[in-house]
This record gives structure tokens, sequence and C-alpha cells, in this order.
């Protein structure tokens, strides 16, 4: 994974390498091997796995868009939503079709050269749906052989012919009437699918499985909450840890060489009232090092013990290599929802360096460990008590990303407060009216309310430069060899910034908020660059 | 844990004051289900009254038969959905969509609309005289899978069979079984139009000479998209185009007319529309 | 649809935007002398869908992009055509929401959502809006329950609500109202449900009903009676479901009206069925038909004549005319003297079966009933029951003197309903009489836009597209012509030849009109697709 290690293939090469016949083969045997997968990096041309490459850097080799060029930007095609709904797919495209995703669980396959849909799947869901804290949505897909995989939001895991979007098989995952409901994008390793599921505001034990990529068996599962006899259950008081949550609903990261997967977990249950489930409540709000092989955890760190504001720490870890003390170090770094990025060894867990990202008033800082010095009083009260950041946190489930030429991280941040309140101690599991025990937030209107790119040092977390923007963005960030970071505000402007001092260099406005992780890729020798924004698809590239 | 909180209040004073959506704790599409009484029993009369209810309401979209005119096929609705589903459909509409809600017209009559709907594409295996069984080890014999999909298993370049039963009667399959060019499905998934007839064959000569042969997935003014005998998706910017030319009557699937007796023929039929049936 | 589930916007940018000038009805008068607007649902009051603009070409418009997107936060379906008043935009959303938007970025200024009932289902019609009129400082919206409201234009707030018409009954409008010297002309839909057609104007400043002439008649003493059989009039239809034109010299205003009821069945209600499928002229003071002109007698098809008439003034046969173009539903494109309704030309502009021409009259001459009739099993006829066209606008050039129409060619196999009709059952049941159609040979139906010589129907030239298109036309001073096909490939030909020049897929389907204006300078070119407005400009 590191830069020298890259097989860096630059445009003009791809570019010739690339088929100029005028017919476009879109999908010739479309067969994504592991070992494709494993070199993401050196197909810049495709988008391979839902953050990018196994290390979710979200960063692209391409250059053909660069800082000189961006601000000629056109939109290429649009294809629409057959349903209104929560769009937030990220896409993934390989050998001529782009696969997305549409709500609540529709698989769409595109021909890239045209935006023309080449099939639909459509999953059938039960009327009765339990979605408890979240929306029926979906975020992507994975893509192995010749085989796509989706987890619905009922909590199967299905997979699908890539040429035709026949389903081949489905398994349960979880049970959609214990409120188990799963939205993220399931992460293809070598003969393996890998997804975590969602709903712990609904009561139940957070998971992580692998199922067989042939025939969808299941592997294994590593329970994120310790059961009776079990390390870590004494974090738990009395049987608190049953309906503890510590869900896995967003999409990890992957380590080939150590074949270590990397995966946040979700906050303790019920959210907001910590009276009866004292402790430090492992393994919620951490992150996990799991063996690929076994789902045997190898470590963990966690960042918000015994937590009560609903600050999970989901957020996509990143992956890289990079010198700390004159010592090269393998690492995994996150910019957590409690607002502090942490910069951890990703061979033992070991915490290097920590700091506040966006405002925070709960802690007075970090400790040696990483460990937060809490400050007094912070716990949610039946008045309301004002803390930064507000429940949704300073960022969410949005991806940040890293470019190694900057080695900047870029988050999409959120500057807000809120009053929190009180819920009550005990919740009951699968209710829809009892979300995470009740309690909650009454956030801080404002001028000091606002979301801004924010570059960070990424081995140290120090804030380089932001762009603020106005409102509240839910969009991830792309970071390009072009130099450029592509990014949107709530109010739908779809923009992109220079890589290293945040200057905007270019924006369109798409009608409604980008909610989804930006991608690009490139088809005959053009690189492209993907927003989903409201109800639509939009591609752009140079005219 | 995932976003719905912030939807309670988080609105940046800043952002001009939006208000997405209205809190709601369990995110139903188009809100909760409708709550209705016990299912009447179906009978001829109601599915006769149904029928009088949808040539009145629905046809003019669905097409009298449920075939699709201006609003797509719904022969297959009552078996994909299900008789609870289709009520709700029926009840709350299809946001996004034209489909209405046709709450108004009252339970009783929503019930006979879902009868009608529902005695649309029923499996046709009882139609068949032949065996199932022997239809099964006849489908395996003659290498069906390499190119049909029955749960999950054969090849993906023809149709997935696992519902064909629901949608095809005995008659036809069997005629498609003796020539596949001359009576290919019709499709309403993905293009901009009722139906269409899928599966349709088109030669396409680009102007740099290559030539292309392959059925159409899909066709706008300006692009085509051609899937290939191997199952590979092409796709045609028109300008580049010589010559596209509609290969009449054509299908990769080979006909069993003389491949297969008659008794076998029966089989086959008789397996093939077993396959699918109400859930 | 629920108005809490809407954007509710704080106007803080109106102050922003240029100070809001006036509408008067000069304005709207003299409107292609402002072809930097659009102020009225047909572009000017001949319906011409022309624009004075130019800087959009055939030499550039390949390097048309998009410039900004707004969508809608509902669902249903698009089909409004903008005004664009002085840097400001209203677009009307699904079923009759208005909203306002700065037509330089797209950014919305303010919405207004009216209380409509959540479970009206209104009868053989979508529940869509398709645009909003423009006089003095109001705007003026018909909704799906039958209200008139006038809107303040600057922040939307309700100056004033009167029914047009009850709900109960089967009416719903989805049409853009007609604004002319201090009056507000509208229409009604809802002929499935058996609703009696009728036009209404009202008071601009008050809201107060000024007349009110039906289409059909309402008692055996009514003109036209006589052409229903066994006082089958009570049945209703002949409704004015879409915008119509005026002719201010005249004081003339023309309006298409609807089919007759039941839809596919005449055997109940013999004879002409006077005034359905008709164009007439009425005067915009009175109300009085000051003639009609019925393109189908004792329609079983559906065929509508609501299609926007066209105004224009050509010489035939060496005398200058005043003229009124309709592009019919029936397939064949109708001119006609404006000032008397007297038929002059009339040709197939698509294709159809049901007709072997149209006599000196411009009565056409009918095939057997037998061939052309709706039938139990289903008898196949050309045009389609949506018709060779339905409400989308055909557009006329001064420059080029073709009258552009998106033509649909298609048969579909009718099926006979119920002889007897359920008068007024606003539900649905037995809408139109039942019966209908199923499609027709599969993958048949297909769409072109033709260029018609306007006084001749002689088609110039023809672009076909693949499948089934919705989109009206526009065309401009620059020599294009713009509309969509049926995938959503929003496209601009060259209005001379019909050459495709530039197209881009808008990924939904394009349901509405599209329409040009500029700011600072800059041309636009707007339409919508799917639930998205677009729009394109030079770089």
């Amino acid at each position: 994974m590191k830069k020298t290690e890259r097989i860096v293939c630059s445009f003009a090469v791809l570019a010739l390498l690339l088929s100029l016949g005028l017919v476009c083969s879109a999908q010739d045997d479309t067969n994504v091997t592991y070992d494709e997968i494993l070199h993401a990096a050196s197909h810049p041309s495709e988008w391979l796995t839902y953050g990018g490459n196994y290390s979710s850097q979200r960063f692209s080799e391409l250059k053909q868009i660069d800082k000189q060029n961006v601000n000629t930007l056109k939109l290429r095609w649009v294809y629409q939503l057959r349903r209104t709904g929560i769009f937030e797919s990220s896409p993934i495209v390989v050998d001529g079709v782009m696969y997305l995703t549409e709500p609540p669980t529709t698989v769409t396959a595109l021909d890239v050269h045209t935006g023309r849909p080449i099939w639909r799947w459509t999953a059938d869901l039960p009327k009765n749906l339990l979605t408890i804290g979240l929306f029926p949505t979906n975020r992507g897909v994975a893509v192995l052989g010749d085989t796509v995989y989706v987890a619905t939001i009922d909590a199967h895991l299905v997979a699908l012919d890539a040429k035709t979007g026949a389903i081949r098989w489905s398994v349960e995952i979880g049970d959609n009437r214990k409120a188990v409901a799963i939205t993220q994008a399931p992460l293809a390793i070598n003969g393996k699918i890998i997804v975590g599921m969602g709903g712990g505001e609904g009561g139940l034990r957070g998971y992580i499985d692998a199922y067989d990529a042939k025939d969808g068996k299941r592997l294994w599962r590593l329970y994120t909450i310790p059961t009776k006899g079990e390390p870590g259950v004494e974090t738990w008081e009395g049987d608190s840890y049953k309906y503890g949550g510590a869900t896995t609903w967003n999409t990890g990261a992957y380590d080939p060489e150590s074949n270590t997967l990397y995966w946040g977990t979700g906050n303790p249950a019920p959210d907001w009232n910590g009276d009866l489930r004292k402790g430090d409540n492992l393994y919620s709000c951490s992150l996990l090092a799991i063996d690929a092989d076994t789902g045997k955890m190898k470590w963990y760190f966690q960042f918000s013990p015994h937590e009560t504001h609903d600050w999970d720490s989901a957020e996509p870890p990143i992956l890289f290599d990079a010198k700390i003390d004159g010592k090269m170090r393998k690492l995994v770094v996150q910019a957590n929802r409690n607002a502090f990025y942490y910069v951890l060894d990703r061979e033992t867990g070991q915490f290097l360096a920590g700091a506040a990202y966006a405002k925070e008033t709960w802690a007075k800082g970090l400790d040696a460990k990483g460990r937060p010095i809490e400050m007094p009083n912070i716990d949610p009260t039946t008045q309301g008590n004002l803390l930064y950041p507000s429940i949704t946190g300073s960022v969410n489930w949005t991806s940040s990303s890293y470019s190694p030429l900057t080695g900047l991280v870029y988050v999409d941040t959120r500057e807000q407060g809120a009053y929190y309140f009180k819920g009550h101690p005990t919740m009951e599991p699968a209710n829809p009216l009892d979300i995470g025990g009740g309690g909650g937030q009454r956030v801080i209107y404002g001028d000091d309310a606002y979301s801004a790119i924010r570059a960070l040092e990424s081995t140290t977390g120090k804030v380089r430069w932001q762009f603020k923007m106005v409102g509240d963005s839910w969009t991830g960030t792309l970071a390009t060899a072009g130099g450029l970071v592509f990014c949107a505000d709530s109010q739908g402007n779809f923009f992109a910034l220079d890589a290293n001092d945040g200057k905007p260099l270019w924006n369109i406005q798409l009608g409604n908020s980008v909610r989804a992780n930006p991608i690009t890729y490139a088809v005959d020798g053009k690189q492209y660059v993907e927003a989903a924004a409201g109800n639509a698809v939009s591609v752009f590239s140079l005219p | 844990m995932n976003v719905i909180r912030w939807l309670y209040g988080a609105v940046p004073g800043i952002a001009l004051g939006i208000v997405l959506m209205a809190p709601s704790a369990t995110a139903q599409f188009g809100g909760p289900p409708a709550a209705h009484g016990p299912r009447p029993r179906t009978t001829p009369e109601s599915i006769a009254a149904g029928k009088a209810l949808f040539e009145g309401t629905c046809a003019n979209c669905h097409g009298v038969d449920g075939s699709g005119a201006n609003g797509p096929n719904i022969r297959d609705a009552g078996t994909r959905l299900g008789p609870e589903a289709l009520y709700q459909t029926l009840h709350t509409g299809v946001l996004g969509s034209g489909m209405p809600s046709f709450a108004s017209l009252g339970e009783e009559k929503l019930w006979q609309l879902v009868d009608y709907v529902s005695s649309f594409g029923q499996p046709t295996g009882a139609a068949a005289s032949g065996d199932p069984q022997k239809g099964r080890a006849i489908y395996d014999a003659n290498g069906c899978s390499s190119c049909h999909m029955i749960d999950g298993q054969g090849g993906s370049s023809g149709p997935d069979l696992s519902k064909v039963g629901t949608i095809r009667s005995a008659a036809l399959l069997r005629k498609i079984l003796l020539d596949p060019g001359g009576n290919l499905p019709t499709g309403d998934d993905l293009q901009e139009r009722a139906q269409y007839p899928a599966y349709e064959m088109y030669r396409v000569v680009m102007k740099n000479g290559k030539e292309l042969l392959g059925t159409r997935v899909n066709e706008d003014s300006f692009t085509m998209q051609l899937r290939d005998e191997s199952g590979n998706i092409h796709s045609v910017q028109k300008f580049d185009v010589k010559e596209i030319e509609r290969v009449p009557d054509k299908s990769f699937m080979p006909s069993y007319k003389g491949k297969l007796t008659d008794e076998q023929l029966n089989d086959l039929v008789a397996y093939l529309a077993s396959l699918g049936g109400a859930k | 649809m629920r108005a809490a589930k809407y954007l509710v916007m704080v106007m803080a940018l109106c102050w922003a935007l240029p100070s809001f000038a006036q509408v008067p009805y000069e304005r709207l008068l003299n409107s292609d002398a402002e072809p930097q607007n659009w102020l009225m649902y047909g572009g000017n009051y001949g319906s011409q869908r022309f624009s004075g603009l130019k800087q959009i070409t055939p030499q550039n418009a390949a390097n048309l992009r998009v410039a900004w997107v707004y969508q809608m936060r509902g669902g249903g379906v698009m089909e409004s055509s903008p005004l664009i008043v002085d840097g400001i935009m209203y677009v009307t959303e699904p079923p009759s929401n208005v909203t306002a938007l700065d037509a330089r970025t797209g950014k919305p200024l303010w919405h207004y959502v009216p209380q409509v009932p959540r479970d009206f289902v209104p009868v053989g019609l979508f529940p869509t809006n398709r645009g909003v009129a423009i006089l003095g400082d109001k705007l003026y919206l018909a909704t799906i329950d039958d209200h008139l409201i006038a809107l303040d234009a600057k922040s939307g707030v309700v100056r004033w609500n009167s029914l047009v018409a009850d709900k109960a009954d089967g009416y719903a409008i989805t049409q853009a109202p007609l604004a002319i010297n201090g009056k507000i002309v509208v229409g009604v839909g809802g002929g499935e449900a058996g609703a009696h057609g009728f036009l209404s104007c009202f008071d601009a400043n008050t809201g107060k009903l000024l007349w009110q002439t039906y289409t059909v008649p309402r008692s055996a003493s009514d003109p036209g009676a006589d052409t229903w059989a066994d006082g089958s009039w009570s049945n209703g239809g002949g409704t004015t479901w879409n915008t119509g034109s005026y002719d201010p010299e005249l004081n003339l205003i023309y309006w298409g009206t609807g089919n007759p009821v039941p839809d596919w069945n005449g055997e109940g209600r013999m004879g002409d069925n006077l005034f359905t499928c008709s164009l007439i002229a009425l005067d915009a003071d009175t109300g009085k038909m000051k003639w009609y002109f019925q393109f189908s007698p004792h329609e079983t098809h559906d065929w509508d004549s609501s299609e926007p008439p066209i105004l224009f003034n050509a010489s035939i046969d060496g005398k200058p005319r005043k003229l009124v173009a309709l592009a019919n539903r029936n397939a064949f494109y109708y001119v006609l003297d404006r000032t008397t309704g007297q038929f002059l030309t009339g040709v197939p502009f698509a294709k159809q079966t049901w007709a072997k021409g149209l006599d000196a009259k411009g009565r056409p001459i009918k095939r057997p009933a037998a061939e052309i009739e709706p039938s139990v099993q289903g008898t196949l006829v050309y045009p389609t029951l949506t018709g060779a066209i339905n409400w989308t606008s055909p557009c006329y050039s001064p420059i080029t003197g073709l009258f552009y129409v998106n033509a649909r060619d298609g048969g579909a196999y009718y099926i006979k309903g119920e002889r007897k009709f359920e008068k007024g059952n606003s539900n649905g049941v037995v809408g139109g009489g039942g019966g209908g159609s199923r499609p027709g040979p599969a993958d048949e139906t297909t769409t072109s836009i033709r260029a018609l010589n306007a006084t001749t129907g002689e088609k110039k030239w023809e672009y076909k597209m693949v499948g089934d298109s919705w989109t009206g036309t526009l065309v401009t001073a620059g020599g294009l012509v713009f509309s969509a096909d049926a995938a959503g490939n929003f496209f601009a030909l060259n209005a001379d030849t019909g050459e495709p020049l530039w197209h881009l897929l808008l990924g939904s389907s394009v349901r509405s009109n599209p329409v040009s204006y500029s700011v600072d300078g800059k041309q636009y070119v707007v339409d919508s697709a799917g639930n998205s407005v677009f729009a394109f400009a030079l770089p």
C-alpha cells in the first residue's frame, strides 16, 4: 500500500491501452478478480470497491481533469431514479458498466458510455419492513468475479449475475422483524463477502459476517458485544449487553498483506441514557481489527467508552503508510463522529496521535492511550445539556478521502451543537416507537452551525485548510491525482477544490443536495466524475 | 446511530431554514401500511366486479388486459406482490410514478381489484398435460441451463425462467420451443414504453466496418445496447453507425422442432409451466 | 404529497434579485417584443411557442451545456411549462404547487402548496399541473381540485381563491389559465367522469365569475341538444382541459374541447354530440360562442380536440388570411379561418386508418363502422388512444412558416365499453364507460418531430425518434427546434432541415413543453425531465 509500491499507470499510457474503436465493448466478460481489486490503484479507469480501494482512500490516480481545466467540466448524462427516495449510493464502475443502487434496495446496471440502463433488480421487501433509526436506502454494491453483491434493507445478502441481474442466491443476514436492517455496501475480498448490519436503535446485538462468495454459505460471524463468559462482558452492567447495539453499519477497509479487516462499530443502546449500562460497553464505538479468515478479533480500539450521545464510530477507516517520528508506520486513521481525528498503528491498534478537528465541548483532550479525558456533566439531561458536536456528529456515514500526493485527509465536517435530552434507561427491542430508548437532541440554530471541507495533516490531524459551506452537507469527499477534491454542499452545489489550499475552482447547481460519495472513472481515455444529487446521478467530463 | 435523529431538527439556521421531512420513527415508503379488515373470499363475482373496475379505472394506463399502455405491464403483479402488497399499492399509489392512490374507492372495491389483477398470470401448470418430473430431466439433458437460469442455477444469456410459469401460458411455451425467433417475449422493464419485443436480434454495421450481431437490450434515439451471443454488452452510438438492421424471427435459442418428440415436448412444457407460482 | 414534506423556503433571497416589475395586459399583448421573457403558457396569445432569441444557433448548439438543475421534492409527473418574468421563473409541481426560482441559478425563492385533499383521485388524468398565468402583480393557478387561486407574484401569498367547479362532479384541472385584459379564462377536465365541459372567465382582481359557457347542452332546449340521441347530452363530456389561444383584435378566445361520454361506446349517444371534439371561438367579453368547428363528430376513440390551437396570419391563394391551425389527436392537421371558422385545409400528419379523408367542409369521411368502432374483442385502429398528439404543444415559426409537431404513429386495439354510463361517479368506477384499448402490435409506436408547411400541412421534414415521446416543441429565431425523446434525450434540430445538432440524456422522460428566455444577455432553454428542471445555455 506504499506509494512506491503502486503500479502507477499514467493517464497517457492508459489512454493508449484503451480501445479507441467506435464500438465500446461495455462488458467483456465482467470478471473482477480479487487480484484486480487488490491492485485497484493501477486500474484507475475503474472504481472497484465502495471505498475505491481496499484502503478506503477514495483517491484516484486519474489526472486528466486538473486545476487548470476543471472549470470547463460539462454534464454528460443523467440517470434519474424510478422512485423518489433517499439516494445515497456510491457506484462501482467496471468493464464499461456502472452498478448503482436505488432506495430502498434496487440494483441498476448502466451502460457507462451512455447512461442507459442495461438491467435492474429490485428486492421483494416485506410491507411491514422495520427500519428503526435509519432510512430505507442503500449505499452500494460489491462486485467479485461475474457477480454483484447487494445487502438488502431487510437484511439479506443477494448475489446477482453481473450481466443480467438474474438472482443467483440470497441468504438472510439478520431478522428484520428484530430491527436488523442493512444500508451498507458489502466488501468483497478473496472468495468472501464481508458485510455488517444496522439497527442499533432497535435494541439488538451487533455482528459482522463473512459469506462464501460462491454459494452464500456463512463462513464466520463476529459479535461486537461479548456474551456471558467472554472477556469484556464485565463492561456492561447486568443484562445490558443483550441489546447493547454496537452495530457495524458502514463499510470497512481491508489490509491484504496482514489479511486484516478494519471495521467501525456503532453506539451502545439505549443511546442517550447510560444509567443501566455502566461500564465502557465494549466493543461499541470502537474500531475492530479482524482476521479475515477466521473472524477472530486481533485488536480493538475504543474511541468513546460508555458513549451517551449516539456518536457511532462507523466512519470508514482509511489505511495508509507514512512516516511518524522518522519511522515508516502502517497506519489506520479515522475522523470520528465525536469530533476527534485518530491515528493508530494498524498492526497493533496502538494509539499514535489524535486531535479535535471540529468544535467539541465534551472532552479536554485524549490521554496518552487515546482515551478521552471527559469534561464533567456531559451526559444528556431531562432539561437538555448543550454540547458540541450534535447527534449527527462532526462526520456521519459519508466517507473521507486521503491523497498520498498531498498527505492530507479530506473530511466533510459538520460544526454544530445540540441540547442533549435523556431517554429512559431500558429500551424495548424492535419497538419503532422506542427508538434508541427515547431522548435525543435539539440542535443549535444560528451562524455558528455550518459545514466545511477540512484538510487534515494525515499523521497529526492538524487542520491545514478549510472550505466553509452554507448549510449541513452530507457528501463524502473524493481526492484525485489531478490535485482536486470533489464534494458538494447541502444546497445542491457540486464543486471542485484545489487539494493543496482548498480554493474553489468549479461548481454547478444540481437542484438538490448530494447525499452520496462522489467517484471518478475513465471511459475511452476520458475521465468522468460522478455525483448523485437528490433523485439523479450526474456524470461530468471535460468537453 | 444513523441519520434519523438529525431530522428531528438538526436544521442549520444559516441554511435558509429548510425542513426536509416530517419525523418518522419507522420510515416506511409512502407512510405506514393502510389498515383494513380481512380479505373477502375471492369469487367469480368479485373477479368480475374487479374487471369492471379495472376497465374503468386502470385500463387507460395498464391496458384492458393489464399488458400495459401508458403505464407498465402488470400481468405478473399478483404473483410478484401478493394480495396484501397489491392492496397497499392500490391504496397508497406509487410515489414518484404516475400511479395515484385509489384509497377513495373503499376497501371492498380495492379487494375486488386485487382479485381481478391476481387472476392474471396464475401458474398454468395445470393446463399442461405432460409430466413435469420428466420435463425437468429433458431440460437438463438438452443443456437448457447453459443459457437459462432457474432459481439461481444456470447461465444468464437467455431469460431467467424461475417464474416463467406465471407469465407464459403452456401453449405459448410450446410455441416458443418450436419457434423461438417467432415468439419473442415482450419486455417492459427498461425502455420508456409500454412494451416491446425483448431479445429481438439486430445486426449493426459500424462506419469503420465492424459488425455486431446481438439482441437489443435497450435503445433510444441516439444509442443502442446490444448483448452478443456470449452475453457481453456492446454500447453503440448511432452517429458511428452505418446500418442498423433488425433480423426478424431469429433467436440465439435453437428450435426444438423435430429434436424432441411430442411427448417430450409436453413434458418439458409441463415442467416450465410449473415454475414460479404464487407465494 | 403532504405539504409538510415540502421545502419551506425563507424568502431572504428575494432581496438580491432585480426589482419586480408588474406585468400589465399591454406586456402580454406585446409579448413578442420581449423575447427575454416567457409571459404565458403558449409563449404569446397565438400559442406559437416561438422564441425571438437567437444567441443559440445551429452553429453553436453543439456547445450547449447544463447551467443548473432544480429538483422538485415530491413525486409525480412533472408536466409544467414555466413562465419567466424579469429573471424569475414560475414553475408548477404536481399536484398543484407553484415554485418561484431565480432564473439565473435555479435556486428556489418561494413555494406555494395548496391544500389538496390527499385521497382525491381524478378520473382519467394524472394529478399534475402544466403551468400558471401572470397578470399585473398576480399569478393565477388552477388546482387539481378545481380552485382558481391568485397569488402574489413576489411572495406566493394568496390574494383570492375562487371555486371553478365541484370535484364531486368529476371535475379536475391541470391546465395553465389564460390571462387577458383584466380577466382570467380557465377550462376544466374530467370528461371520463362525466364532467360537463365549460369555460369560465373570472375578474382578475376580485376572482368574481364574469361568464361561464358550457360546451355540451344541459337541457333539451340548449343549442346542439338535437345532436345527442335520447337526451344523452346529460352524460357530459366536451371538457376544456388544455390552454387555448386569444386574438386581441377579434377579441375571440379559441379553445379545444374533449371527447363525448361514454368514450368507447357511442351507441347510446347517436348523433354528432356537439360541441365535443371541436374548436370553439368565444367572445372574450361575454363568453358567447361566435363559431365552432367539430373535428370528430360522434367520436368513439377518446380523441379529444384539446390540442393547443395556433394562431398566425398567412397568405392563402394570394390572399392574406387570419388563420388558426390545430394538429388533432385524430391524426389530421387542420387550418381554419379564425374569423369565421371556415375550413380551409386538412391533411393527416400521422398514420391513421379511421377516415378516408376530409370532405370539403372538413368533416371526416369515416371508414365502415365494423373497421373502426371499438369492439368486445378489440379493433385495431390508428392512431392510438393517446392519439397522434396529446396535450403537448406544437410550435410555429413565422420565420420558416413551418408548424412543428411531435407526432405519434401507432395503433391500438380499441375495446368497447358499457353503453350505459354511470354519471358523476367520481371514484373512477367505469370511468369513460369502461372499455379502452390495449397496445397495438408491439414496438410499432414511434414518435417523430414533423415540420409541416403551416398553410398546407405538407410535410417538409421529419426527425424520427425511438419510443413514445411526450414532449412539446419550441422553435427559436436562432433557427432551432427543441424537443426530446422518450428516453429523455433532450435535443436541438435545425429548424430548416431537421438535422440533429446536439443532445443530452436527462435520465427520465421529458413530459413537458420546452421554453426559452434570457437573463443578462444569456439565452437559456429550459425543460423538465422526470422530477427535475434543466436549464441549458452556451458556456
